[in-house]
């Protein structure tokens, strides 16, 4: 480590840097808006929480639960929603809690765990919703199926249960992209940091 | 109160702001990007201040919520703007008379520094700054033994790079 000393040396004199900042300039960046991936991944959260519900918007709802009905349904679909908003305010007020106790005073590699899980949580509910989704998708083609019966031949039959797995597939992918999208953009960095910190705990 | 907080922040930060511009000179290589870290991390020390204790020296303190900035929630700008690297800037103003061996050695270290991963930059930079282990083992939440043996590997990564 000889030649490192020297550079070390190096490094200790180095002069103050030419551009100090007066306690004016200070005041104000303190002020200043951040810009940290925290607060990205708070916002997109919300927004993610909000989308997902807001899809359910475009349903004409009383039409769907007519049909729902004739389809012998309504029950399943009511207790299910009611399910599903248990499980959406539990995985908010989970998402509230994490990104609370991020804190930028704890070592690098618990904040950057923190950061994670907060993300994790979020990525949770998604999953959550979707398989929502698929269920209730399935759930439909089946029970129109079985209510069309006689009507149906085994080619609508088979054509039903195609395209309800089109749609279902075609759904999760582009979901799967954007939240690829989504994660290399915010946490490429943050994941790689935090692969080399875990790793030395590792005892290979 | 919330005055005092204030001036008391402004003071501390003020006469340790050489810290943090280091930290941003290895964490970025150009201008911008030098601002815009210092400024997150301005934001970030200000913020957590009211949690500052002050059973540790303000400069131990800080270094862990900079560094912490700059690995963990500084997104690299991915767009590499072009411009010429400001340490050169500065180098060649100066004039050439004087002896200027440890300005080209500082010169290099930076820019060996800067091809080491954000874990490696912090440990190297924490030895550099004769920081004891223990407290490097607390700023990145790893134990001492394993501070101990990443910071040999990233020592011979930087000498590696220093002299191939």
């Amino acid at each position: 480590m000889k030649s490192l000393e020297n550079y070390k040396k190096a490094w200790d004199n180095q002069p103050d840097t030419e551009d100090k900042l007066s306690a004016v300039d200070i005041y104000k960046l303190a002020q200043s808006r951040s810009q940290s991936i925290v607060k990205w991944i708070f916002i997109i959260g919300i927004l993610e929480f909000v989308g997902l519900n807001a899809l359910s918007s475009f349903v004409d709802i009383d039409a769907a639960y007519a049909e729902y009905k004739k389809m012998g349904l309504e029950n399943f679909i009511f207790y299910s929603q009611i399910v599903a908003y248990g499980i959406l305010f539990y995985f908010l007020a989970m998402f509230y809690l994490n990104y609370k106790r991020i804190s930028t005073t704890d070592s690098t590699r618990t904040l950057m765990k923190k950061i994670i899980k907060t993300r994790k949580t979020v990525r949770n509910y998604v999953l959550f919703n979707l398989s929502y989704m698929a269920l209730i998708m399935i759930v439909v083609a089946i029970a129109s199926i079985n209510t069309n019966f006689n009507d149906l031949t085994n080619k609508q039959i088979i054509l039903i249960i195609f395209a309800t797995l089109v749609a279902t597939l075609l759904i999760l992918g582009v979901l799967w992209l954007f939240y690829q999208l989504l994660y290399g953009f915010l946490l490429k960095k943050l994941s790689k940091n935090y692969k080399e910190i875990a790793k030395l705990n590792d005892p290979n | 109160m919330e005055k005092n907080l204030e001036n008391k922040f402004l003071s501390d930060f003020e006469s340790n702001q050489n810290i943090v511009h280091k930290i941003c000179r290895i964490y970025t290589t150009n201008k911008d990007a030098h601002n815009d870290l210092f400024q997150e991390i301005t934001i970030q020390v200000w913020k957590n201040y009211p949690k500052f204790r002050g059973d540790s020296k303000f400069s131990t303190w800080m270094y862990r919520v900079a560094l912490n900035t700059a690995i963990s929630l500084y997104r690299k700008s991915t767009k590499k703007i072009k411009t010429q690297d400001f340490s050169d800037v500065a180098f060649k103003i100066k004039a050439t008379a004087y002896d200027d061996t440890e300005e080209i050695q500082l010169k290099a270290l930076y820019k060996a520094i800067h091809r080491l991963s954000d874990i490696d930059k912090a440990l190297i930079f924490l030895y550099l700054e004769d920081k004891p282990y223990k407290e490097i083992s607390e700023t990145l939440g790893i134990s001492n033994v394993n501070a101990r043996v990443k910071m040999n590997r990233a020592k011979e990564k930087l000498k590696n790079i220093l002299n191939p």
